[in-house]
């Protein structure tokens, strides 16, 4: 029997002990607009990490300079020792749902494949090995159904679900999430967080989401982003501002 | 028999050629809405073919064929298009207007100044299919394989850049050059598709086909092959009915495929109209 993507993304080896982030001072701005200063961290490798904070705070700036796409003004930034360019085969980032087009000629299946595309011969022709992959990954997140349905006609948590099962096609080593349970229901976000809490130490994630109470438990890490990074412990969360409420910025001002 | 005309066996070759190219390149342009930027191009082309008349007139080059200016031209500006479009911090859809008339306003100045050769020009504006040699025929096959070979193996990369720009970079590939290169193929299949409707008509036959199949098909590559059929439909139909009532090729086949998306729009929204309230 066909092995499934997320069964053969086996727990690391020694996770936690090896170093998959390492920002050192790290700035950015937007021409004359600083949006990120200062920031210092380090993520093990294996670790499940959940990025909040206001908008405009810059969690998504974050995300997009991990994946190379934005240049810092300052600082460095190595994922497992190489550039952020160098990764980007090894990553798996899931957007939000608001910028594709709904009237986009393609199927969920179609969407899901776009993960493998790097595994496309030199023809253009993808090898059917990833297409039963991109089925098995469906079928795993309970999609089999509406593989042929066109994307744009998905629900919101059902387009998400498609999108995580494209960023897990490749069989990444480090997972981007931003937001995927911004614009979904309560039912199906659960679903995502917990499909998201199955793949814990089987790579490293970092997800933006606002949804802090139900991922308290299962986060090694919380990251408030509001112009610089500052990492807390989940009990520091519990503490300080008690289940579910929302960190306030200027307490964390001179932290 | 209208085969035994020889002008119009080639016309119906050219249109079946041309029917390839626009169809595969077309759909590429609207499932990405840069059809605007497609039209910028096309305009931009009448700027080459304006300085190629005038230096065949003044300078006496008479192996200068419009047709190279046009391709010069096609090509420089969706380049320029490609550079806006990743790193000019300027509203797109202004400098793509800018554009536009910079390339009409160029063609216009440097026909004025080269006398007697506004007829050439009309057939490159509003095209005329009956003027296509057997050389040219040659071209466009050779420019038509060459565009289907491209776009089967750049298929899967297109339609990701089509759909998320930033998932063709994370899986390794830039999407600045893949970019460029689907608007050097949409800039080549213009210059092609001048011979046959013109530059000002040529927008029309590049989205309306693509267009009409997407509202046929939610399969990227079922809705490629429709609009390569529905673009040989209505260049095929155009031709004849341009033969018959004596009207001018170009603005008849441009017609016709416009017709025929307004009723398939019209028809689609009443059918969702009808399903809505049978819904409700």
């Amino acid at each position: 029997m066909l092995m499934t993507t997320l069964e053969t993304l086996k727990p690391l080896q020694q996770p936690l002990l090896q170093n998959s982030i390492a920002i050192r001072d790290l700035s950015f701005q937007d021409r004359s607009l600083v949006i990120l200063e200062a920031v210092n961290l380090t993520l093990s490798k294996g670790e499940f990490v959940v990025l909040f904070g206001p908008n405009g705070g810059g969690k998504t700036t974050l995300l997009k300079l991990l994946m190379g796409f934005l240049k810092p003004a300052r600082g460095t930034l190595s994922l497992f020792g190489k550039s952020p360019v160098q990764m980007r085969k090894m990553m798996g980032y899931v957007p939000q749902k608001g910028p594709f087009d709904p009237l986009f000629p393609l199927t969920t299946l179609d969407v899901v494949l776009q993960g493998a595309l790097s595994r496309t011969t030199r023809w253009g022709r993808l090898p059917p090995l990833w297409k039963e992959k991109g089925r098995a990954l469906l079928h795993q997140m309970g999609l089999s159904h509406l593989e042929k349905r066109p994307f744009g006609r998905l629900s919101g948590g059902q387009a998400q679900r498609a999108l995580i099962a494209r960023a897990l096609l490749g069989e990444p080593s480090l997972l981007l999430l931003d937001e995927p349970t911004a614009h979904v229901d309560p039912g199906a976000e659960k679903e995502i967080l917990d499909l998201l809490i199955r793949l814990k130490r089987k790579c490293t994630i970092l997800l933006v989401s606002h949804q802090l109470t139900s991922l308290l438990s299962h986060a090694d890490q919380l990251l408030l982003v509001n112009r610089t990074a500052t990492p807390f412990q989940p009990h520091e969360i519990c503490q300080h501002f008690e289940l579910g409420l929302y960190p306030n910025k200027k307490n964390y001002a001179h932290r | 028999m209208l085969t035994d005309n020889p002008f119009l066996v080639m016309a119906l070759i050219a249109a079946l050629f041309s029917s390839v190219t626009s169809g595969i390149v077309g759909s590429y342009v609207v499932v990405k809405r840069i059809v605007f930027i497609a039209g910028s191009i096309s305009h931009s082309v009448l700027g080459g073919m304006g300085v190629v008349l005038f230096l065949k007139s003044s300078c006496g080059w008479s192996w200068l064929h419009p047709l190279y200016g046009a391709l010069v031209a096609a090509i420089a500006s969706s380049l320029l298009m490609g550079w806006i479009h990743f790193k000019a911090q300027e509203r797109e859809d202004t400098v793509i207007a800018a554009l536009w008339a910079a390339g009409m306003a160029i063609g216009v100045i440097f026909v004025s100044l080269t006398p007697g050769y506004t007829v050439e020009l009309t057939h490159f504006l509003f095209g005329n299919i009956l003027w296509v040699s057997t050389s040219d025929l040659w071209l466009l096959a050779f420019l038509g394989i060459g565009v289907l070979l491209v776009s089967v193996i750049f298929h899967r990369r297109f339609t990701t850049l089509c759909f998320d720009e930033e998932q063709v970079s994370l899986q390794g590939f830039s999407r600045k050059r893949l970019y460029l290169l689907l608007l050097c193929l949409t800039a080549l299949s213009l210059v092609l598709l001048i011979q046959i409707v013109g530059a000002l008509l040529v927008i029309a036959l590049l989205a309306i086909p693509p267009a009409i199949a997407g509202m046929l098909s939610h399969r990227f590559h079922h809705l490629i092959i429709l609009a390569v059929l529905l673009s040989a439909l209505f260049s095929l139909l155009g031709i004849f009915a341009a033969y018959q009532l004596n009207w001018p090729p170009g603005a008849t086949i441009a017609a016709l495929s416009s017709l025929v998306y307004l009723a398939s729009f019209s028809l689609r929204n009443k059918q969702r109209r009808i399903r809505e309230e049978k819904n409700d």
